[in-house]
């Protein structure tokens, strides 16, 4: 484990491991015997952001905001309908057979139900082993001890590599996941709700252990969730999707304590804060979050917005450098202006209350 | 969240002195397993006041639903058994009562809600339809009258055209307008008591916000005691008056719910709290990623015969005494009772 205590933000200053430009992922929707296609899903609808060495972004919102989505696209296991993906500077996007495969080692996934992605049937020892074996990195003895020092560096005994997944508890099956995707030293994690699944107490272990691998091996995390006080424990930067669309992209500490979109400031108020002395403004939105079948016109969020005028329902505003650092896809946000407090204009709107 | 704070701050009406609307009394509820018996709940004892919100919170296998599920009756039997203890609705004891009469506790004096909405709704029935049956059933409405009371429960809990809504499938609806339909119906019948088992855990945050300020609102308005069931802190905070800490089916501590926060005197609530990520809006943030603080291992096995505190193997503060003789549940402060031996030296390094 690691002596210091803390790490600092400072770590993203270095090379580019991750770059993704306007990627959008749309799925077709059939209807009819002949199939034919009838209209599209909007999952991912022009997203841009970059990864550093030792950085992670933490990718957040709520079900069906695509940021799942964003995740296998960028493993290209999904096909991207539009954009660009760049791994290390050389372009993934349409990459097939060998060398998809040869790049490909060097992004890896960790799920959220550890239980379902690995295979019942073989040893963990086996399946910490396998990916070495298909990429001809290691075999035999040198396999076994490296698998070995994979299973100490997650925290799990060597005595373990014989059992099978579900003699495992739930935090340590996560152990596994991550050793597996460990195995290829891969410069890129994406980790899609690694911890939810998890009980309090293993989860704050994993978290751990995560933070601690990526200052050791100076990973590379997209790190996705719906838990924001998670994202924020983790991330360095943050990025907040609504509806296939990025709305506020900055560093952990703006987000945090400015945040400019309306949705951002909306979201972090409805998280539940361990503190019965905290008394926060909250603001409750109304509704649900509308279909990525049939997408709101101009700003995704204006069914739901507070402050919503004519502009955001006939204009899509784009993602904005608003001040260093600090992108926001808001009509109300202009370049420079801060964190000017904005005036609710719907009779209705959700009451914000000390 | 005005209103919301406002109600939490609103102590129940007389609590010392009013007889509780619930009491559970040193409850034991086993499974008898192939692999053994599973003591899931071993000896548990609250209660709960009119108007009053009792959060239980524990990780999972705790046995914080299998107390829910008793007070109900809800046990499959076979394999799980109410083994003894005793559960009291309004002076009325619910363990000797007869199938037929318990039946009509549920749903009519105590209602409940699930975490899945999903699961617990009818696939084929509208939800107008699901609503007006259990009013039909409990208080004897004729078949229009308990329509338009559907319809009328539907807008209480906010959703919006109800008239249109009643007459929709569940599948229909969002994952947040389930949950609220779920409400409605349990609230249908005007229950003395409302068990909430993880009611916002598979919802969205900003859904979340939604459904705990409703709840708290009906609250309010109607005095419906709740016993809600979560393993977020964060909503505990939030909603509860008192609250229960269970670990490996058993009662570990009970606090007023500034008390506990305050003051955690069992080393595993400790742990837990300071185990739990927490948005930093209210502090200065410094920019940094601290390590979380960890609680060792995992939670033990129900199966077998736990020697001395069960969380011993896993605590900080653990002495030999705790590995060999079980802390009894004491008084510490008025209101705040612990079973841990060590809950002076855990309160110390709170402070």
């Amino acid at each position: 484990m690691v002596d210091d205590m803390t790490q600092t933000a400072g770590a993203a200053t270095g090379e580019v491991v991750l770059e993704v430009k306007d990627l959008k992922k749309h799925f077709p929707i059939h209807r009819g015997i002949i199939s034919r296609v009838a209209g599209h899903v909007f999952a991912v609808d022009g997203v841009s952001f970059d990864i550093r060495k030792g950085e992670t972004l933490g990718l957040v919102g709520e079900s069906g905001c695509g940021k799942s989505t964003v995740g296998k696209t960028v493993l290209r296991l999904l096909e991207p309908t539009g954009g660009e993906i760049r791994l290390r500077g050389q372009d993934v996007t349409h990459l097939t057979g060998e060398e998809l495969r040869t790049r490909r080692r060097e992004m890896q996934m960790v799920f959220q139900d550890p239980y379902s992605s690995l295979n019942p049937r073989m040893s963990s020892g086996e399946i910490v082993g396998e990916p070495m074996e298909n990429y001809g990195l290691a075999t035999g003895k040198a396999k076994e001890d490296r698998v070995a020092a994979l299973f100490e560096r997650v925290g799990l005994r060597r005595e373990n590599m014989l059992k099978y997944p579900h003699e495992f508890s739930g935090g340590q099956r996560q152990r596994l996941g991550i050793a597996r995707a460990l195995a290829l030293n891969p410069s890129l994690i994406i980790a899609d709700e690694a911890v939810s699944a998890l009980d309090v107490s293993v989860k704050a272990q994993v978290i751990n252990l995560m933070m601690d691998l990526q200052q050791e091996f100076e990973l590379g995390y997209l790190f996705i969730s719906h838990d924001i006080a998670v994202i924020e424990h983790i991330s360095h930067r943050v990025a907040v999707m609504y509806l296939g669309k990025i709305v506020e992209l900055t560093d952990k500490d703006t987000i945090f304590r400015t945040p400019l979109h309306p949705y951002t400031e909306a979201l972090l108020s409805a998280v539940p804060i361990p503190d019965p002395q905290v008394k926060r403004e909250r603001i409750i939105l109304r509704g649900d979050v509308p279909s990525p079948i049939n997408p709101p016109t101009g700003c995704h969020f204006h069914t739901r917005c507070p402050y919503a005028v004519d502009r955001c329902r006939a204009e899509a505003p784009p993602l904005t450098e608003v001040s260093p650092g600090h992108h926001v896809a808001c009509h109300l946000r202009e370049v420079g202006a801060g964190p000017v407090k904005l005036t609710p204009t719907k009779a209705d709107a959700p009451v914000a209350a000390a | 969240m005005s209103d919301a704070a406002e109600i939490m701050d609103t102590p129940a009406p007389d609590a010392a002195t009013e007889r509780p609307i619930i009491e559970i009394d040193d409850l034991r509820t086993y499974f008898y397993t192939r692999d053994g018996v599973v003591r899931a709940v071993d000896g548990v004892s609250f209660k709960v006041h009119r108007g009053e919100t009792v959060c239980v919170v524990g990780e999972s296998g705790c046995g914080k639903s299998v107390t829910a599920m008793s007070v109900l009756r809800l046990i499959p039997e076979p394999p799980g058994r109410i083994v003894s203890g005793a559960i009291t609705f309004d002076g009325r004891d619910l363990l000797g009562l007869r199938e037929e009469e318990m039946r009509d506790v549920r749903g009519n004096d105590i209602s409940m809600i699930f975490q899945e909405p999903m699961t617990s709704l009818n696939p084929v029935l509208t939800v107008g339809r699901q609503i007006a049956e259990s009013v039909v059933l409990h208080q004897g409405l004729g078949k229009k009258e308990a329509a338009d009371k559907a319809v009328e429960m539907l807008d209480l809990v906010g959703i919006p055209e109800p008239v249109r809504r009643a007459r929709e499938y569940p599948h229909q609806l969002s994952g947040g307008m389930r949950q609220r339909v779920m409400i409605a119906m349990a609230l249908s019948c005007n229950p003395q008591v409302l068990i909430a088992d993880e009611p916002t855990t598979a919802l969205d945050v900003t859904i979340q916000a939604q459904i705990l300020n409703l709840m708290l609102d009906l609250k309010q308005r109607l005095g419906t005691a709740i016993i809600m069931i979560t393993h977020d802190l964060g909503v505990v905070a939030e909603v509860a008056q008192r609250v229960v800490v269970m670990y490996a089916g058993r009662k570990v501590e009970e606090a007023p719910v500034e008390e506990l926060f305050a003051r955690p005197m069992h080393a595993y609530t400790y742990g837990l709290m300071g185990s739990v990520p927490r948005l930093n809006v209210a502090l200065e943030n410094t920019g940094e990623r601290e390590r979380l603080q960890e609680i060792p291992g995992t939670v033990p096995s129900l199966r077998e015969d736990i020697v001395g505190c069960a969380f011993a193997p896993r605590c900080a503060f653990a002495t030999d005494h705790c590995r060999a003789e079980r802390p009894e549940l004491e008084e510490k402060r008025p209101g705040h009772v612990v079973a841990c031996w060590e809950s002076e030296r855990v309160r110390a390094a709170h402070g």
